[in-house]
Parts: structure tokens; C-alpha cells; sequence
């Protein structure tokens, strides 16, 4: 027998299934995280990450599948499994008629805390989520949607659970507000292991360690930010701020390189100029190239340009359109001629 | 199996003594109660009245029950569910029937409350007037204890009536008429058994034990003559008691509910 035995995941899931009615919200997902890990979880909307994340959260069961919080089998001791997890839901509902401090006495009292403990943990999570004294006497109804936020987070915090499960946690948040919670998770990291499902993938980018990117209740891409950009992108990415119209730049651009791919559908367009992102396979020269023929047609205006690392918002969209293509979700995939396809592949 | 029972009874209990609604509806409540009782105990001798007066204080307390309960039990699940603050409650580490069972219980103290408080008016009489207080039975603790047992039973199941109520739905007004009706149809059925013969002749059998089970239930009121003078009748607080869990086992699968 080996010595150094591999430490069990704190989450560990199977295979899981889930579907509501008719709708399929997940199709056999599989991943692990490991003791302190960061992982965030990515998706477009009604891609599966909440019902993922109620499913590990013991608030709804799952049809098929195996999910194992800290070892201990979901489907068998979900009140075991609560125990080991804080959880934080997305829109963060709390009872209105309490004062903070009450309300998180009482949370404490549920996930059995008590006496000297209970006083210490709450002395505790209120430091650790910025809620003073003067915040913590107030009534939670009359608290900004921030506070309110921040209050959520210190109940997740309360029993030193093992696992934290945060849906949206920095929804509606103030960057200040954001970098707290940030600053908490940091403080946190290698003791707990946070899942956190987001929307704000530059934040997504900055705090967690590995990111899970679900599509249609798949998984479409796991890794950390460095995996995840070398399998999207295996070419040179590079970035132009220009006036110019997107099928003239694409033209001008693909006469160089007819291979290179324009990332966004629909570049976003700021006072009159628009950020586009292209990959460019031959290399670091040809994109030199590109920008030495752009820049010699005044008419494109070009006011920047940059070759860059993809970031997590450019991987996103390529692993979720590639899903999409593949489940002929988009509506270009099918032709008079293409044979019916009996499922989805 | 009843983790977080105290907890939540102990929060659902102190929602109740802060919530401005709660005092409006016992206020108002009392106070036509009051005014009733002392109407009837001015024209007791004038009315047929076969029972002891103080029965007629029980009477009016589960007669009105339809129009308190609502008040003490739609908000506990109804209102949950309409914050979303019942998925919050269920990540904690507690049980369905915990989280059910304090709810109720929550609602049954003040129920009882509501009973004990009612209960002033006749111990008002017995101090200020002791001579006519003797002549109306007050002064007779079996009486008393008989009326304030069938309280007790009848309050358990028409709060538990209010908690299922109260879990189908996450509208408070729902859950509220919901809960009337439930309890004045429960009422109707009792009234009109009253004063009847429940044995059926028409089934046998199995059937036969069904029905009797159901008129068993629904006779209930037919049973205030024993308890009224003070004798406990077993079968009606087993009946009763029968009714409770059912309701509240029916509340905690609808909360199961929630999880699929």
C-alpha cells in the first residue's frame, strides 16, 4: 500500500441527471473538487448551474447519479451532507422583519451552534463580511441589496463549513462591495472549498483556481484559465480597436490569412469604435503582418491593437457556441440534404 | 428525526409576538368573544340551555376558530415559500417534520394562549361576583378543566388544518381562505352529525369501520356534553389527535414536494 494516500474530494459527482418534466436540465455531469480549491462554475443561463448546485446543496434530489459531499453519499444522509455546507442561494432570500444580528443567531442555533461557540462565530463572520456593529443592529429589510449580500455570505460562513456553494454571490454588488467578497474567499483559500456560480467572468478569472463551464447541462470545458486557453485557443489572439465595418475588416484581414477567425458574433461598439478579437493560426508574424497592411488604409482608423492571451469571456463563447453547433442549437448546422439524426451526439 | 424543532419553534414563536396582525386578530377576537359571553350569561336562564354555561365560552372559541386560525398559521409556509426563505431553511441541517412541527406548535401556544386568555372572563365573574358565579357552575374546577381539555384537542387539529393550509400555497390570503374553509366545512360536517347516531346501517364490514371512523370524527361535538361536566372522553382526543398528524404529515410531503 502506497504511503501517501490521495486525499478524497469534497465534492465528487457521478454521472448526474436531473431533468424537470420534459426538459433535460442535466445530461450526466461529472467533476470533483478538491480540499481548498476555488471552482468556479460558468454557464449561460438555463445551462444547469443552479439546479447543479441546489442538487450538492441537499434542496432538491437528483434523478440519476451518484454526488458525494466530504465522502458521504447525498441520496443517503442528505441531513449528514448539510452539515458540511454553507450555502448561499441565488437572489439571497432572508426574512425581512429581523435585525442581522438576530437573524444570524437564529441560523447559528438551526446548524447547532451554541453557547460560547455560537458567540465567537458570529463575532467572527460579521469581521470577516465588513458588517459592523452599527449594520449588524439593523433591520434586514431596511438594508441596501450589498449589505443584504454580505449577510447571506456571513450565514454561509457560520458553522465553518467545508464546502461554501455560492449562486451569484456578487449579483448587484459594487466593485467595493465585489472586492470584499473576493478578499474573504482569499483569506478562506486552501481551508474551505468554495463552488461559486457567476456571471462576472473577469471575476470568475481573478479568484478561482479551475473554472467548469456547463452548456445545456453538459460540461463543455474544465480546467484552469491556462487548460482552458490552450484547448480553445491553439492559435495567436489578437485584439483591434478600429471605426471600421466588421465585413471590411474581416475582408482585408482573411485576404492575409484567410484562416483567421473574428471570436465575437457581434463586436460591442463604444463612442463609435469597436473592439474586435481575432485568432490568426500561422503565427506571430503573419499577425504583424496584418497589422502593418491595417495600418497603411487610413479609412479603418485603427486606434489600438494588441496581441493578447484569450481571456475567460472569449473561451466561454467559443466552448458554449461549440455546444451549441454540436447540438445544432444555432440552426445553421441542417441542410435539406443532412440525414435525420437520431439523437443528440 | 425532529432536528431543529426548538429552534424553529422558539422563531416562529417570537414572529408571532411581533407581528402587529397577530395582536389585531386576537384583540378582535377576544373582544366580540367577550361581548358574546357576557350577552349569554345575562339571558342563560331565559335560553334551553341543557349544557353548563361555561361550555358556551368553549362554543364560541371553536365556533370562531375559523376566523383566528388563519391569522396564526398562513403566514408560516405561505410566506416562506413567497420570499424563497423555505430553501434558505432547508439548506440547514434540519428535518422536514422539525421544521413542520415547530411551525404548528408555534401555533397551537398561541392558540392556547388565545384559550387561556379567553378564559379570564369567566375567572372575572368568579371574583367580582362570587355569588352568581356559583349559581352559573363556575366555581366547579372539573368544568373548567373539561372545557379547557376540549379546547386543547379541537385547537391541535384546526391549527394543524392551518399548517397544511398554509404549505400549499405562497400566498398568505390563499393559505388564509383556504384555511377558513377547510374548518368550517370540518364544522359543518360536525354540526350536522350532532345530536346524531353515527352507526350507519347501510355498509358492513370494512366499511362499516371507515364510516364509523369518519362519524367517529365528525361527532365530535356531540362529545361537549362529557367534557362539559368535566369527563374526558378518550376516543375523541385519539380522534383528534389522528386528525393533528394527518394534517402535518400532509404539510411535511408538501414540502417534500418543493424538492422535486
Amino acid at each position: 500500500m502506497s504511503s501517501e494516500r490521495k486525499p478524497l474530494p469534497i465534492v465528487e459527482v457521478i454521472n448526474l441527471r436531473k431533468s424537470y418534466r420534459s426538459t433535460e436540465a442535466l445530461r450526466g455531469i461529472s467533476f470533483s473538487i478538491g480540499k481548498g480549491e476555488i471552482v468556479g462554475f460558468l454557464g449561460p443561463n438555463g445551462a444547469g448551474k443552479s439546479t447543479t448546485l441546489r442538487i450538492l446543496s441537499g434542496l432538491i434530489a437528483a434523478d440519476s447519479g451518484e454526488a458525494k459531499v466530504c465522502g458521504v453519499d447525498l441520496a443517503e444522509e442528505e441531513g449528514e451532507v448539510r452539515e458540511h455546507i454553507g450555502y448561499l442561494a441565488e437572489n439571497n432570500p432572508l426574512p425581512e422583519d429581523f435585525r442581522v444580528i438576530e437573524y444570524l443567531k437564529y441560523r447559528a442555533s438551526l446548524k447547532g451552534l451554541k453557547g460560547s461557540r455560537k458567540r465567537d462565530r458570529i463575532k467572527s463572520v460579521l469581521g470577516m463580511c465588513d458588517l459592523e456593529r452599527k449594520i449588524s443592529e439593523r433591520k434586514i429589510g431596511n438594508l441596501s441589496k450589498g449589505f443584504r449580500q454580505r449577510v447571506g455570505i456571513a450565514d454561509s460562513l457560520l458553522a465553518e463549513p467545508r464546502l461554501i456553494i455560492l449562486d451569484e454571490p456578487t449579483i448587484g454588488l459594487d466593485p467595493r462591495q465585489s472586492a470584499i467578497t473576493r478578499k474573504m474567499m482569499e483569506r478562506l483559500r486552501g481551508e474551505v472549498s468554495f463552488l461559486l456560480s457567476s456571471h462576472i467572468l473577469s471575476e470568475v478569472e481573478a479568484c478561482c483556481d479551475r473554472m467548469i463551464i456547463l452548456s445545456h447541462g453538459q460540461i463543455v470545458a474544465e480546467g484552469t484559465l491556462v487548460d482552458l486557453q490552450n484547448k480553445f485557443i491553439q492559435s495567436v489572439a489578437f485584439e483591434i480597436v478600429s471605426k471600421a465595418k466588421k465585413i471590411e475588416l474581416q475582408r482585408s484581414i482573411r485576404q492575409i490569412d484567410p484562416q483567421c477567425v473574428l471570436l465575437q458574433d457581434d463586436p460591442v461598439e463604444i463612442t463609435g469604435r469597436r473592439r474586435f478579437t481575432f485568432t490568426c493560426s500561422k503565427g506571430r508574424e503573419t499577425v504583424e503582418l496584418i497589422l502593418r497592411t491595417l495600418l497603411e488604409n487610413q479609412s479603418f482608423e485603427i486606434s489600438e491593437f494588441q496581441i493578447c492571451r484569450p481571456d475567460l469571456e472569449t473561451i466561454f463563447l467559443k466552448a458554449t457556441k461549440q455546444n451549441w453547433q454540436e447540438m445544432d442549437l444555432l440552426g445553421r448546422g441542417k441542410s435539406k440534404t443532412d440525414k435525420p439524426r437520431d439523437g443528440i451526439s | 428525526m425532529i432536528k431543529g424543532f426548538w429552534v424553529i419553534l422558539r422563531f416562529e414563536l417570537f414572529a408571532l409576538f411581533v407581528s402587529p396582525a397577530t395582536y389585531v386578530a386576537s384583540f378582535y377576537f377576544l373582544a366580540l368573544l367577550g361581548v358574546g359571553f357576557r350577552f349569554f350569561i345575562e339571558s342563560f336562564v331565559l335560553t334551553d340551555w341543557i349544557l353548563p354555561p361555561l361550555a358556551s365560552l368553549v362554543v364560541g372559541l371553536v365556533f370562531g376558530a375559523p376566523a383566528l386560525i388563519p391569522f396564526l398559521t398562513m403566514r408560516s409556509f405561505a410566506e416562506e415559500r413567497r420570499l424563497g426563505t423555505l430553501e434558505t431553511l432547508m439548506s440547514a441541517p434540519v428535518s422536514n417534520l422539525g421544521i413542520v412541527l415547530g411551525k404548528w406548535t408555534a401555533s397551537y401556544l398561541f392558540f392556547i394562549f388565545i384559550t387561556m386568555a379567553s378564559f379570564c372572563f369567566p375567572l372575572i365573574i368568579s371574583l367580582w361576583f362570587p355569588e352568581q358565579s356559583q349559581s352559573l357552575g363556575f366555581d366547579k374546577v372539573e368544568q373548567w378543566i373539561g372545557a379547557f381539555s376540549f379546547l386543547l384537542i379541537f385547537g391541535a387539529s384546526f391549527s394543524a388544518v392551518g399548517i397544511f393550509a398554509s404549505s400549499v400555497t405562497n400566498n398568505q390570503m390563499v393559505a388564509g381562505m383556504l384555511t377558513f374553509t377547510l374548518l368550517t366545512l370540518y364544522l359543518s360536517f360536525m354540526i350536522f352529525y350532532f345530536g346524531e347516531n353515527i352507526e350507519f346501517q347501510f355498509f358492513s364490514g370494512f366499511a362499516q369501520i371507515a364510516w364509523s371512523s369518519f362519524g367517529a370524527v365528525f361527532g365530535g361535538l356531540n362529545k361537549m356534553q362529557y367534557f362539559s361536566v368535566g369527563i374526558i372522553d378518550i376516543p375523541t382526543v385519539l380522534y383528534q389527535m389522528v386528525v393533528t398528524f394527518y394534517f402535518l404529515i400532509l404539510a411535511s410531503t408538501q414540502i417534500d414536494q418543493v424538492k422535486k
